[in-house]
């Protein structure tokens, strides 16, 4: 796209910026010994011709981008150029004043021509050289802002993934279920729901932060799902108990980010949820021998339900194939009435990410 | 006959898994003067039991709960019960209107949407739910899916039977028996009907009373010139007819 013409606003300018320009070749033809009125009649439309003319070195400045080609190959270029545009505006100008010399004002004009070849090329050449330049700045403005703009694309398209995710990671039926039972405690106990709307606040606000980490702490995930577990024990009331074991080393161990959430809500979706009385959901995370271990074990129901777990577990099977490859491991099985995951990473220091 | 019905205190049963679902429907009921709680349950079977010894006109039930689904509460109820559904779930809207719900309320809601459930209730009650429990039972599922457990009810008793455990289902009269393990559980359904909610992959009607869980099959026994009989892993036999060998012939072929 032509950095001048394809934007509306500014040809005007640039056109405008031609007047004292025009005015300084008058005077540079006075000086060469015209009249002022031999001289503004010659400059004016010499000047309006070479403004447009000057429009196309747009085409040397695609032909030679300051991004890419070398020094040489761009002085080159525009200097050719503009020594063609020079000597064909010089054409224009010895045409113009043949056909101005039959008026009587311009007698003699013609005899001084020769002393102004010299001033019109030297004149040619800077004024094509100003513009190329002002192209290549323009060019370049352009090229940047479009940089920032894509940039900026990127960076939305990765905030959405990212929101994506989170809608994948809390089931809004959870949502739903939750403002159910905030309106409830809202008639029979207001500050229990300040505190259940705090929760969720909280929590909600932590799964976007954590969500945008790459490794987070241990310590950090089981707080997370230990908010989860808060609310959902207004919900469950009874039914719903925790039991924790977290090694002290284990603190500090990275984990990719809400990789224990999904375990811990499947614990109460498909474990807690389908018991009459309930059970206990127990979360373990040990460190030894380099390893990281982390546990969710829940109680099922003994008779065929149906199950739903597929999806969340494959998320975070593949998530944990994509940063440790063959290095960490999921395994999920059914054993004495309870369902129980294991997920081992190499335990790692402080994360990054 | 509008005004007549509206001064009939209606009586309701509250079953939902959640203590402050069931104290918010509480708080919101207790804003009607002519609405009277008469049963409060955790869960399907306390409703199932519940109904039975409190007879409400209304039941707001909700869908996922622990041991019986809402589905599977209600076709366990008399027809003459109306229901309205409370869920987290809206995926759930086509099929409660399929087994003529009178209305679905999707929480959280608010106490006027509540009073519009109860205003269609009242319209609807006397009038029992259209078509017999079990065919709406298996209207509630999508097509192509079967249940994984049948449930039945003797008076207040509820029966859950794994399909996988089912030996044999035998037509009794106006009853299915269910056989599964020795045990035997009535069903009040016809066997037609219940050979609509059942895998045809797996189960397989070899007479005009019995349809057999093939993957019980031991072997099948010539009895007569024209029938046979196919004995179970556990030893039992089952008639089979010539169309019902037929038949089993094809599925395993």
């Amino acid at each position: 796209m032509h950095p001048i013409l394809a934007y509306r606003g500014r040809l005007g300018p640039y056109l405008a910026a031609w007047v004292p320009l025009a005015g300084l070749l008058a005077g540079l033809l006075r000086i060469g010994g015209l009249t002022w009125l031999q001289a503004t009649v010659l400059a004016a439309p010499l000047a309006v011709v070479y403004a447009f003319m000057c429009l196309a070195a747009w085409y040397p400045c695609q032909s030679a981008p300051l991004r890419g080609a070398s020094f040489a190959k761009v002085a080159v270029t525009q200097l050719a150029a503009a020594g063609l545009s020079a000597m064909l505006w010089l054409f224009l100008a010895d045409t113009w004043l043949v056909f101005l010399e039959q008026f009587p004002a311009f007698a003699g004009a013609g005899e001084r021509f020769p002393r102004l070849v010299a001033v019109l090329l030297a004149v040619g050449v800077v004024l094509y050289v100003l513009a190329a330049a002002l192209h290549y700045l323009l060019i370049g403005f352009g090229e940047a802002r479009q940089a920032e703009k894509s940039a900026l694309e990127l960076e939305v398209l990765a905030r959405e993934a990212e929101l994506r995710a989170l809608r994948a990671q809390v089931d809004p039926h959870f949502l739903f279920n939750s403002l159910n039972a905030i309106s409830s405690l809202i008639g029979t106990d207001p500050v229990a729901a300040r505190t259940m709307c705090l929760e969720l606040g909280e929590f909600l606000r932590e799964s976007l932060r954590l969500g945008g980490a790459v490794t987070i702490p241990v310590a950090e995930e089981l707080r997370l799902a230990e908010r989860y577990l808060a609310i959902e024990r207004v919900r469950f009331g009874q039914r719903l108990t925790v039991e924790r074991e977290v090694d002290e080393g284990a603190g500090p161990c990275g984990v990719p980010a809400l990789v224990l959430q999904p375990l811990v809500e499947n614990a109460v979706r498909h474990g807690i949820a389908h018991l009459v009385d309930g059970g206990v959901v127990r979360i373990a995370a040990r460190c030894s021998g380099g390893r990281l271990r982390l546990t969710v074990e829940n109680p099922i129901c003994a008779g065929p339900t149906t199950r739903g777990a597929g999806i969340g577990l494959d998320n975070v099977r593949k998530r944990l194939a994509a940063l440790y490859g063959s290095d960490a491991s999921l395994d999920a099985r059914v054993a004495g009435g309870a369902f129980r995951v294991e997920l081992t990473v190499p335990a790692s220091g402080p994360p990054v990410g | 006959m509008e005004s007549g019905t509206v001064s009939e205190r209606l009586r309701v049963a509250i079953v939902d898994d959640e203590t402050p679902a069931r104290s918010l429907l509480r708080e919101y009921l207790s804003a009607f003067p002519d609405v009277e709680i008469v049963a409060e349950c955790a869960n399907g079977f306390e409703a199932v039991k519940a109904v039975e010894e409190t007879a409400p006109a209304l039941i707001l039930l909700d869908i996922q709960m622990p041991g019986l689904s809402g589905f599977e509460t209600l076709e366990l109820l008399p027809c003459e019960v109306a229901v309205v559904f409370v869920t987290a779930y809206d995926e759930y809207a086509v099929r409660a209107f399929e087994v003529h719900a009178v209305d679905y309320l999707l929480k959280p809601f608010s106490p006027e949407r509540l009073e519009q459930a109860l205003r269609r209730a009242r319209q609807r009650i006397g009038r029992p739910r259209g078509g017999e429990p079990e065919k709406l039972a298996a209207a509630a599922r999508p097509p192509g899916t079967w249940p994984d457990r049948l449930v039945a009810r003797e008076g207040g008793r509820v029966h859950v039977i794994p399909v996988d455990a089912l030996d044999f289902v035998e037509a009794r009269d106006d009853y299915v028996c269910l056989r599964s393990g020795g045990r035997e559980v009535l069903k009040q359904q016809t066997l037609t009907e219940l050979a609509a909610t059942l895998d045809p992959a797996r189960f397989v009607r070899v007479h005009r009373s019995f349809i057999l869980n093939v993957t019980k099959i031991a072997r099948v026994e010539r009895y007569a010139k024209d029938s046979r009989l196919a004995v179970l892993l556990d030893g039992t036999k089952v008639p089979v007819s010539r169309a019902g060998y037929a038949a089993l012939r094809e599925h395993l072929k």
